[in-house]
């Protein structure tokens, strides 16, 4: 099996780690705010809406509808550009955050604005998770 | 204290454009300050400011760029500041150097942008090695999954045609009217490769749905520089109408590129435009000239809705018919903008000094009858950090 070409994520903040381990156990948590409970995806170290710094990761329902896509025809680098044309989807979950993921399971022409999908999940390394989505079951 | 008004672009110089890989940065740099100087009837002698880079230094030199700069000068620098808003650095630069300037801190201040040799990373010449390079300005949330700047861009278009019923058509208009001013400047790029039609952009091939090849910016490397003064330094030299910074405004509001309400509306850029216009005490149709920062065509209709030259969503009508062309409603990106006059590290400086030269009505074959306002917006990363600045006539 050949090494993983694409890129993986790096500098992640210890702080910021319980969302990956999230995917490696295939169940998606998200900072939410203890005091307000807005939802903090990207991780971040303060609420944006109330500035507490005090956050809960808790498991979403990892479905959504497509807020906007694309489909990627040049890549960014040759193991990319291997998988292209890829579609990227930015997805309104169902808890009213939006989140980056590919979308696989369909072709790029049948991809809409507004589809629900719901989350799958790629293991592409011993140590990695990535997510993906799919169109919804 | 003096006003911002007060100071003015004196002087304005733009290298050669394109594949400078036989050329160091220092040369560039120098040349670029050197012309702009001369433009301003000053010389090197004359600088006592810095704003952004200077010469490169090799290794951590880079980051104090002004101690440099003052000791092949021979002479100390009074002031150095560094903006850091990307592309949208050099009205930012116009900015503080203005307020370098009536603080007294200095008196001549240059900015200049110098993008040339075997440069790593996004600097190169080499398009797959700036391309893989930009991709990681993305944090990993989103750069795992392959997104490129074109596709950060790219979804932006597609959600505003979903919301406004955009058309790709609309978009190429921009493109078109850009490669016609870029056929005018003999230093742009793409200007020898002819004038554009809607068909050749929309006929390109797809690089991030719905955006095709001729959608997005050229990548090479060039130079160019200004020489900011006071508007009485600049009047007694006597070589050029002064063009004064009337108003200015920035807008910072996101680092993720998705971590934003909507990705078809940038309020950080509506406040920087706000801004710059409260201060300049001008109103939106008085503009007769812009630049906008236009890395992808879309990133121009949604620049002319977030500063409110139309409605929301109805960039797409205004663009249409060569609304931004030259002789249009409000001439953008004449001299062809990144799209087609060049597109090299902080290339906000080429947007600007275009603007300039309009209102010196010295545009040559590109001018806009009469222009004596002028918009500048630029924007950093995808939509992230804004400025925005009114230029007019002194």
């Amino acid at each position: 099996m050949s090494e993983y070409q694409k890129f993986l994520p790096e500098d992640i903040p210890d702080s910021q780690r319980p969302f990956w381990d999230s995917l490696q156990e295939h169940a998606v948590r998200v900072q939410r705010c203890d005091d307000c409970g807005t939802w903090r995806y990207i991780p971040k170290d303060l609420c944006p809406h109330c500035h507490s710094e005090r956050a809960t990761w808790t498991r979403i329902s990892g479905r959504g509808e497509v807020y906007t896509y694309t489909v990627v025809r040049r890549a960014p680098t040759p193991a990319y550009q291997a998988e292209a044309p890829y579609v990227l989807a930015h997805v309104t979950m169902a808890e009213g955050f939006r989140m980056i993921a590919s979308l696989t399971g369909t072709e790029p022409e049948t991809v809409k604005i507004g589809m629900p999908v719901e989350v799958a999940y790629e293991d592409v390394t011993p140590e990695w998770t990535l997510l993906t989505f799919q169109p919804a079951s | 204290m003096g006003r911002l008004a007060d100071v003015a672009v004196a002087g304005v110089y733009l290298t050669e454009q394109g594949n400078l890989s036989h050329r160091t940065q220092p040369s560039v740099w120098w040349e670029a300050v050197r012309g702009a100087c001369a433009d301003a009837g000053l010389t090197l002698g004359d600088i006592d400011g810095l704003v952004g880079d200077g010469p490169q230094d090799p290794g951590l030199r880079e980051r104090m760029p002004a101690p440099g700069l003052a000791e092949q000068l021979g002479r100390p620098l009074r002031f150095h500041a560094r903006s850091a808003v990307g592309a949208g650095s050099t009205a930012a630069g116009l900015n503080l150097a203005a307020y370098a300037i009536a603080h007294g801190l200095a008196e001549v201040v240059v900015i200049a942008n110098a993008v040339a040799g075997h440069a790593a990373g996004y600097a190169s010449a080499n398009r797959d090695e700036a391309v893989a390079a930009m991709a990681k300005l993305s944090g990993p949330y989103e750069y795992v999954y392959g997104t490129t700047r074109v596709s950060d861009c790219a979804v932006m278009a597609m959600r505003h045609m979903y919301d406004y019923g955009t058309t790709s058509e609309q978009l190429a208009e921009i493109a078109v009217a850009q490669r016609h001013g870029a056929t005018l400047h003999p230093l742009s790029v793409h200007g020898h490769r002819g004038e554009l039609t809607v068909s050749d952009v929309v006929g390109s091939r797809l690089i991030a749905d719905p955006l095709h090849l001729l959608d997005c910016c050229s990548i090479n490397q060039g130079g160019g520089a200004i020489v900011v003064t006071s508007v009485a330094n600049a009047a007694a030299a006597g070589r050029h109408a002064p063009v004064a910074l009337l108003g200015y405004g920035e807008g910072h509001s996101h680092i993720d590129p998705n971590a934003v309400e909507k990705l078809t509306e940038f309020p950080a850029a509506r406040s920087a435009a706000d801004t710059a216009f409260t201060m300049a005490g001008v109103g939106r149709d008085e503009i007769d000239v812009a630049g906008i920062g236009d890395h992808f065509t879309i990133g121009v209709l949604l620049g002319l809705e977030d500063a409110g030259f139309c409605a929301r969503g109805e960039g797409g009508a205004f663009v249409a018919n060569g609304g931004t062309a030259i002789g249009g409603r409000l001439p953008t990106n004449t001299a062809g903008g990144f799209l087609s006059f060049s597109h090299a590290g902080l290339c906000g400086v080429f947007t600007l000094i275009e603007v300039v030269e309009q209102l010196r009505h010295e545009a040559g074959p590109r001018q806009v009858g009469g222009a004596t306002l002028g918009f500048v917006s630029g924007v950093g990363g995808v939509q992230q950090a804004h400025s925005a600045a009114i230029l007019g006539r002194a």
